[in-house]
């Protein structure tokens, strides 16, 4: 494996650390899913790819913290599956997420595109 | 072994190492999983088969420790909950320092006295009265009268292997607590 891909996964994993929570709460805003869909959902996208022993403790904590519900269905002769979606809380959660999210990237986003050595010319308007 | 055998096997271990859980709590991670499990085998590709998704999952008790650390832990407890488990942790800890102090000062004391018997061999001993009544061990100034020495001689080898055992005994006990503190 070349350094760079290795460095690339390395801060995929620590960036997916504090962000966890923030990807299932967007992925679970206005769907109705069980662990298998979300996680294959997850899968689509390049930097959201997390492990089943990942996924199905995270979703048993967010339901004990409110910010998820958690109900059995079954279709016909299908297989009961348990369907999560967003609580009331949750919603609160992922907008406050959201905005703090939003102010980061756009800090981040400015720290790149304003390198030194010429000085910030006055503090950034939020 | 069959793809239904090793995922009874998987699921069995699981449920094993969840024990910890009410068992309410322990039905519906199994139940969930083995869904899922059952789920992704149907609509299996090329790069997913039984052994992926079981990797995925990865071991029985790491995935069981991350619903443990935060069903035993993570959440708030109900009120009074957080002080039984502060007691639970506080008895275990008093018991674990009890048993070091006990079983090393018994350990050590043993044998201190077989070492001093090569020294003084008439000041050290385990003396009887002959019918069981009183007994004495230890260091004394001038046998005691009246009494029988048990060991005489013996008493070296007699209290070391004693306390090494007390030794060996105690370790083992302390591995234990640790783990519990």
């Amino acid at each position: 494996m070349k350094p760079e891909v290795t460095t690339d996964i390395k801060w995929d994993v620590q960036l997916r650390k504090g962000t966890l929570e923030l990807v299932i709460l967007a992925a679970l805003k206005g769907r109705h899913l069980y662990g298998l869909e979300l996680l294959n959902l997850l899968h689509s996208f390049e930097t959201t790819k997390i492990t089943e022993g990942t996924l199905y403790p995270l979703m048993d904590r967010l339901k004990r913290d409110g910010v998820v519900a958690a109900n059995w269905q079954q279709t016909g002769d299908e297989r009961p599956r348990k369907y999560y979606n967003l609580t009331a809380a949750g919603e609160e959660k992922l907008l406050s997420f959201t905005t703090r999210w939003r102010t980061s990237v756009a800090d981040i986003e400015y720290l790149l595109t304003n390198p030194g050595p010429a000085k910030i010319a006055q503090p950034k308007q939020q | 072994m069959t793809e239904r055998d090793q995922i009874h096997a998987y699921l069995k271990t699981l449920s094993t190492y969840l024990s910890r859980l009410e068992k309410a709590d322990a039905d519906e991670v199994i139940r969930e999983i083995e869904s899922h499990i059952y789920d992704a085998l149907e609509t299996q590709t090329e790069t997913t088969n039984l052994e992926t998704i079981l990797d995925g999952f990865g071991s029985p008790r790491d995935l069981a420790a991350s619903y443990v650390e935060h069903i035993l832990n993570g959440t708030p407890p109900p009120a009074g909950f957080k002080a039984i488990q502060t007691v639970k942790k506080g008895a275990t800890k008093s018991l674990y320092y009890t048993t070091a102090c006990f079983g090393y000062i018994i350990s050590a004391a043993l044998l201190f006295l077989a070492i001093y018997k090569l020294f003084d061999p008439n000041a050290v001993g385990l003396w009887s009265n002959g019918n069981g009544e009183s007994v004495i061990i230890g260091v004394v100034d001038g046998e005691p009268e009246g009494k029988v020495d048990i060991l005489d001689w013996w008493l070296i080898p007699v209290f070391i292997s004693i306390s090494v055992s007390i030794l060996y005994v105690t370790r083992r006990l302390l591995t234990i607590l640790k783990a519990a503190i």
